[in-house]
This record gives C-alpha cells, sequence and structure tokens, in this order.
C-alpha cells in the first residue's frame, strides 16, 4: 500500500451541530447558538464561543454567559440530513468522496489530481465552490491516513506527504475520542499510563498493545501511528458487489423508503458476508422520477440494514427537500412502524392516489464501496448466540414493527411506571431522569410487577370516596371498584404517603397520594390519587 | 411390578415423549438453574430444559421471573411474550439480568406466532397466552420446546406441562392497616413435589425462605403441624394422575429402580 492512495483531503465544518441547527430553525447568522445534548452544550458556534460558552456547559450557564443565546436540542436526523444536501455542489467537481459523519466529509486525493494542478489549487477550489453554495464555514486539512487527516482539518492545516507520523506523534491522546464512544474508557487508561500524545501510543510494540488492549487497542495504536486501516486487497476490490431494486410507483414516503431499505441493505450484506468480507464504507445511490440522481457515500461504523435505512432515508429527504418542488417529507421525521397492514402493501406496491408524485423516487441502488477482510468483524468466541438472538429479534421488529421489541431499562423516578425505560431493540436509551439523583419518596421493594393506568373509585365503609389529605387518609378504605364496575374488599392497606415536587415550575409540579392496598381476592395493589383521582397504577402479579 | 410389564410403557414413552432410554430419562440435560428457594418446587431441581412448565395463581409473574432470574444471570436469554407492560424495578429486584430480557409487546393474538419465532434462538420464554391452543398446536409447540431443549413458562393452564406450579394462597404482611407497607408476601404453591411455602417477594424483593416463627399465619392452612418449608400433604404420584406421560414416567422409574 503506497503513501498516495491513502493521503485524504477533510473538508470539516467547525461546530457542525450548532450550524445544522441554525439552518434547521432558521436562526439568523450572527447570533449565538448553543447545542445541547442531555443538558450539556455539545457544540456552539462562533459568536456564542466569544461570548464564553463551550461545551460542557449547562443549559443555565448558558443563559449566564449569553442570554440571547438561541438553545437548540440536539437533532441527529437535522444533523446528516442538512450535511447530505448541502455538500451537493461537490458532485460536479469531485468523482468521489465520503460523508465521514455530519460536519465532515472526505476526498481521497487520487481522484482529484487529474483535475488540478496541485493541492493547493483543488483545496481552494472545492472549498470556495462549498463557501459560495452553503455559506458555512469549511476547514481544510490533508493528510496520508484519513484520522490524521480529519485532525489536520480541525486545525486547517496540510500536513506534507511522509510527515504525516511526525504531525501525528504531536497530538494530545484525546483525539483518539474520533474512533467511538467506546475509546473514551481507554483513553482514560492510556492517560493514567503516562501516554499523553499519539507518538507515546506509537512507540509501543504492536505486539504489547494487542496482548494488552485487544483487537481495539491495536485498532487505536495503528490509528496513533499513521497506519491506514485495513488495506483493500485488489481482488476485494475487483468485486462490484451491488444491489438495486426499481419501484412500481415513485414514492417521496421516507417510512416506505425505510422499509424498502432496510429490505434492499440486508440483501446487500448477505451478499457481501457470502464473500466472506465485510463492507465498511456504502455508496445510495437514488434516481428519481424526472431522471435526476442523487449518490452518496457514507462511512459507517457498524454496518447494519437499519444503519443503511437510516442513511437512505436521510439522503433522501434532504436531497428532496433540497429539489424543493413535489411534497418534500421532511417534516415528517415519524419513525416508520411497518405494522402487518403496510407490510402488505410493500409486498404489492399498488399506486396509491396520496402519494403518488412526480418527485418521488423510483431506484434505489447500494454499492458496497469499501470492503475488507472481516478480520475485526467475526463474531466473538465469547458471545453466546447473539448473532442468532439478534437474527430473531429483527425478525420479529420486520414483523410488527420496530416498537414491538423492547429491551429494559431503569431511569430515575417515583413510581414504576416512571422508572421503566423500555427501549426499542438496537436503539440508543434515552432516559429523561437521572436515576442517580435522589428520588425522596421512592417506592422501595416490593415493587408492582406490572405498571397500570386506570382509574378506579376507592370507597369508605359508608361508600363516600376516600379523601386523601397530606396527614394520611379522611377514612379507612373499604372497597375498591375498578372501571369494570367490578368491586372488591379491601381487607388490609398501607399508610398513604404523598409525593410533592417540582413545586416551582407549574410544568413539572407533582403532587400525589400513594396507598398499597390488598384485597379479599388476595390481590395487592398500588393505587396514586392524583387531581382529586384515584388511579391504579401498579399491580402485584 | 416385574420387568416384563415395563414394555408397553416403554414404547408409550418412546411414542409419547421421545425418551427413547434410560438415560435420557433420569440424567437428560441439566435443568437451568432456579433460586435456592424455588428449587424444591421442580422435580430436578431446577427448571427443565425440552418441557412446558405452567406457573399459575396469583403472583405467577413475580413467580416466572424469579425463577429465570438465575438462568438470565448464565447469560441465557429469555423472552416474555403478552406480560402487558412489566416494571422494570421489579423485574431487576427479582433478580433477572436486564442484558438478557427482552419483552415483546405483541398482539394477544399473536402470541402463538412469536412463540414459534422466539423458540430457534432463546433459552426461556415466559409468556401469558393470549389464547388457548388448539391440540395441533399444542402439540406442535410441545416438540418444537423439545427439539429446540428450550423452557416454556406459561402463566395460565397450559395441559401438556410436566412441571404444574400453583400458587393457592398469598398473604402480604406489613401493611398493618394503614402504618406500614407491603414488606412480603407469604406464598403457598403446589407442585409436583407437594406443597411448599416461601416469601415471594421477600422483604428485599427476592424470595425467600420462610423464617421461623411465621408458622402460625398459615395455621388454618392445614400443614401447620408438619414442617414449615416441605409439607407433603400431597402425595406427588397422587397429585399427577391426570398426566398419563408422568404416570407413566413414574412406573418406569419404579420399574427400574427395581431392576437396579
Amino acid at each position: 500500500m503506497s503513501d498516495e492512495s491513502g493521503r485524504t483531503l477533510v473538508l470539516t465544518v467547525p461546530d457542525w451541530p450548532a450550524v445544522a441547527a441554525a439552518v434547521e430553525h432558521d436562526i439568523a447568522p450572527g447570533r449565538p447558538v448553543a447545542v445541547l445534548h442531555a443538558g450539556k452544550v455539545i457544540a456552539a458556534d462562533a459568536p456564542a464561543r466569544a461570548a464564553g460558552i463551550t461545551a460542557g456547559n449547562n443549559k443555565r450557564a448558558v443563559g449566564y454567559r449569553c442570554p440571547e443565546a438561541h438553545i437548540a436540542v440536539w437533532d441527529e436526523e437535522a444533523d446528516n440530513r442538512h450535511f447530505s444536501a448541502g455538500v451537493g455542489a461537490l458532485d460536479n467537481l469531485v468523482a468521489r468522496f465520503t460523508l465521514l459523519s455530519p460536519g465532515t466529509l472526505a476526498i481521497p486525493l487520487d481522484s482529484l489530481r487529474h483535475g488540478y494542478a496541485d493541492e493547493a489549487e483543488a483545496v481552494e477550489t472545492l472549498v470556495s465552490a462549498l463557501v459560495d453554495d452553503t455559506g458555512w464555514e469549511f476547514f481544510p486539512g490533508i493528510a496520508d491516513t484519513v484520522f490524521a487527516a480529519v485532525l489536520a482539518a480541525g486545525q486547517a492545516r496540510r500536513v506534507e506527504s511522509g510527515q504525516t507520523v511526525d504531525f501525528l506523534s504531536a497530538q494530545p491522546i484525546t483525539t483518539l475520542e474520533y474512533a467511538g464512544a467506546e475509546a473514551t474508557a481507554l483513553i482514560e487508561v492510556f492517560l493514567q499510563l503516562g501516554l499523553r500524545t499519539l507518538g507515546d501510543l506509537a512507540r509501543l510494540a504492536t505486539k504489547d498493545v494487542n496482548a494488552r488492549f485487544g483487537a481495539f487497542g491495536r485498532h487505536l495504536h495503528d490509528l496513533a501511528s499513521g497506519r491506514a486501516g485495513a488495506p483493500l486487497a485488489d481482488h476485494v476490490r475487483g468485486e462490484q458487489l451491488d444491489v438495486e431494486l426499481d419501484l412500481d410507483a415513485p414514492t417521496a414516503r421516507s417510512d416506505t423508503l425505510g422499509f424498502l431499505a432496510r429490505q434492499l441493505g440486508a440483501d446487500l450484506l448477505a451478499k457481501v458476508r457470502r464473500q466472506g468480507l465485510v463492507c465498511t464504507q456504502i455508496t445510495i445511490e437514488l434516481d428519481a422520477a424526472g431522471g435526476q440522481s442523487s449518490s452518496r457515500t457514507w462511512r459507517i461504523e457498524d454496518m447494519q440494514e437499519n444503519a443503511i435505512a437510516d442513511r437512505l432515508r436521510w439522503q433522501a429527504e434532504g436531497w428532496l427537500a433540497g429539489v424543493g418542488r413535489g411534497s418534500p417529507p421532511g417534516q415528517n421525521p415519524r419513525t416508520a412502524q411497518p405494522d402487518t397492514q403496510e407490510l402488505d402493501i410493500v409486498d404489492e406496491p399498488a399506486p396509491d392516489a396520496e402519494d403518488f408524485s412526480d418527485d418521488g423516487i423510483i431506484a434505489l441502488r447500494l454499492i458496497a464501496a469499501e470492503l475488507t477482510t472481516p478480520i475485526g468483524a467475526t463474531r466473538s468466541l465469547f458471545d453466546e448466540n447473539t448473532g442468532q438472538i439478534t437474527h430473531t429479534l429483527e425478525r420479529l421488529q420486520g414483523l410488527f414493527g420496530p416498537d414491538a421489541v423492547l429491551v429494559p431499562g431503569i431511569q430515575g423516578g417515583w413510581d414504576p411506571a416512571e422508572t421503566n425505560l423500555w427501549t426499542p431493540w438496537q436503539q440508543a436509551a434515552v432516559p429523561e431522569r437521572s436515576p442517580a439523583a435522589p428520588w425522596p419518596g421512592a417506592l422501595h421493594a416490593p415493587r408492582p410487577t406490572t405498571v397500570e393506568h386506570s382509574a378506579v373509585d376507592v370507597l369508605a365503609a359508608d361508600g363516600s370516596p376516600v379523601e386523601a389529605r397530606p396527614s394520611g387518609l379522611g377514612a379507612a378504605p373499604a372497597t375498591i371498584r375498578f372501571p369494570t364496575g367490578q368491586t372488591e374488599t379491601i381487607t388490609d392497606y398501607s399508610g398513604s404517603w404523598p409525593i410533592e415536587s417540582g413545586w416551582w415550575d407549574p410544568n413539572r409540579a407533582v403532587y400525589r397520594t400513594r396507598l398499597q392496598v390488598v384485597t379479599d381476592a388476595g390481590r395487592a395493589l398500588l393505587l396514586s390519587k392524583e387531581h382529586g383521582q384515584w388511579y391504579l397504577t401498579g399491580r402485584y402479579r | 411390578m416385574d420387568v416384563m410389564s415395563a414394555a408397553p410403557v416403554i414404547e408409550q414413552l418412546s411414542r409419547e415423549t421421545g425418551i427413547s432410554t434410560a438415560a435420557a430419562l433420569f440424567d437428560k440435560i441439566p435443568p437451568h438453574p432456579v433460586d435456592p428457594v424455588l428449587s424444591p418446587l421442580f422435580r430436578r431441581g431446577g427448571l427443565p430444559r425440552g418441557e412446558l412448565v405452567t406457573v399459575t395463581g396469583e403472583l405467577s409473574l413475580s413467580c416466572g421471573l424469579a425463577t429465570i432470574a438465575a438462568a438470565t444471570r448464565e447469560q441465557k436469554w429469555c423472552a416474555g411474550i403478552g406480560l402487558g407492560e412489566p416494571s422494570v424495578s421489579s423485574i431487576a429486584d427479582l433478580g433477572v439480568d436486564l442484558d438478557h430480557f427482552v419483552n415483546l409487546a405483541t398482539p394477544g393474538e399473536d402470541w402463538l406466532r412469536v412463540a414459534s419465532i422466539l423458540i430457534e434462538s432463546f433459552d426461556i420464554i415466559l409468556v401469558d397466552p393470549g389464547f388457548a391452543p388448539s391440540a395441533s398446536e399444542r402439540a406442535r409447540l410441545l416438540a418444537k420446546i423439545r427439539e429446540r431443549r428450550m423452557s416454556l413458562i406459561s402463566l395460565r393452564p397450559l395441559s401438556g406441562g410436566t412441571e404444574q406450579i400453583e400458587i393457592t394462597d398469598t398473604r402480604w404482611t406489613g401493611a398493618e392497616h394503614g402504618h406500614g407497607r407491603l414488606q412480603s408476601c407469604l406464598v403457598r404453591a403446589r407442585s409436583q413435589t407437594g406443597t411448599h411455602r416461601f416469601l415471594l417477594p421477600g422483604p428485599s424483593g427476592t424470595p425467600a425462605s420462610v423464617p421461623a416463627g411465621t408458622l402460625e399465619v398459615v395455621a388454618d392452612g392445614g400443614g401447620a403441624s408438619i414442617a414449615p418449608t416441605t409439607d407433603l400433604d400431597t402425595d406427588p404420584a397422587t397429585d399427577t394422575d391426570d398426566d398419563p406421560r408422568w404416570s407413566t414416567i413414574t412406573q418406569l422409574r419404579q420399574v427400574i429402580s427395581h431392576v437396579g
């Protein structure tokens, strides 16, 4: 593998999430924008940074430093969609480019050599075309590996051919965060071992790093020492692996496209697997009914049909919105829920008068753009039948919709209904409330096994409703009447305890009283009274 | 019973349950481990594999979840079907490893279809069936369970089960008429091995054995004069007379013990 073929130009938009948020919400340029994720600032644009806002600030700190700043919540979909649409100007200028992550794209310099005299001229042409087209600021960076080029782009510099190793060795070890979230733990270990720069890490023997930190550690070591990722053997590239699907009727509906892309992606990945290879980059080509086409190459770390479907959807939404005619589905972020009815429609695509539009997409094509040997991607000997489990659960998701297969998680809250965090299989869990925060008055074990929510009547012995006061119950509860009209006698009941929280904010104010009762049927129930009404909130089953 | 009379029994066994050798009858595959408090409920001390188990009565869901807990901690995958919205905190309290539990929020009328897909790769399925399967569907389901060597726990009566656990009585303690909160529940359960008493959930949420001194609480249960944990008021052989397969297995076991 020569130095030449790895040499890459990376163009990056600094603070991309903030820029995307400004585009998404139509914010005037010059107004400070901060993007929040999980309560912390993850990106801020130049005016916001000038006002002192840095990554890691919380919302209140942003308010103190810069009251006029617009605070947006991070939206991954918008990030991808706007970037995919924005870089359209490159289509006419370069043969091949790859979207590394939202806000960052890579162009192999090989592909520019024929069109431009030298690297400087190429960069100038490309950047000025992009800036004219989008109005965003692009930082270029050139180096011999993609990772080094990304770092160089962060500093807007060009690393001379052959100087990449020197350039990398001076970078702090924290730059390895590029390799993904799982690198964070390893970076901490490196720091504790006194490895402060990439050079320190690169000086260790590959064998030792592999023995101590496993395959991922070796990957980081490769990045740090400026070795290109898994090299592509020529015969591997000789294969053209692609799948395509012609639609009978053009569609612009993102849920339909997403669903088709999933199947198509699965086909492609099966084809790739049959060759004994893995695919790390994928090119998605879309043909519109009007004859236009859109082609983008995406790099996906964890290549799966779901990831492919997401990229295809983003690309289609961005593109159709950019074309600007017909009915762009951009405002339609609802997740595709292919229930059985929709399945039938997909199986026999009947032209539907509703979504038949000339601007829809008529053909999809997926091409495996980069294939590597599956050395790092083979299933580990140590995880027991996870692959089969994944396959089974994905099949069920295909049949009943993604929300039918749920994995458990726990978040903060007082009652089981609040602490429950059921997340669809293979989606990242997003807890709304921190489980680490104190939750005074939270229910202790034993807790109800199922969560219910139905209005019930709790009656005292004289038939009047039981009142709940902060000091306790108004009367001893004697019977409970369910919505079905059925009644059961209460044989035992716990003390009632109130929860009061968020009284300073009318939107978050919570006041409720809870009570556990045991009925003559031997059933234990958790009740709560809120806004003057008793509810059945949990059942001990 | 002499050795000759065993021949028709053996034939019946191999036809009905696929058991062809005595070894398969006695030490087939080891059962999944269960919590020590629950293991006396099972004939072989654990959740049998390749068989259907029914857990019925009040608190059956808690009992089912407590049964799968030890297996999920040994990296066995478990799925729940038709359980409504279980509360994650109670699942964790009962000792289930959350990384190996999946809940299927599928329509009740599809439970058989969902189960037949899950049987392929899951080790344990906990199901509250939305409808009773027909005889032929049930036979196919049982054959599949046996073939895949997985355990299916049904929270409703379903014929064909080899272990039937029925919770017959529950007594919650701790509420004290407005002066406390629910602490634990004393459970009386009947299974093939007799009648057992234990706390489910115990004070910490997990199953616990009955502490000494709580005997009088179930004094009307009929078993107060015997040992507190295993009062064998039912004989396992007579208790399961309605299941022809189990009685043939018992017969065969007697034959073999005579021969040995």
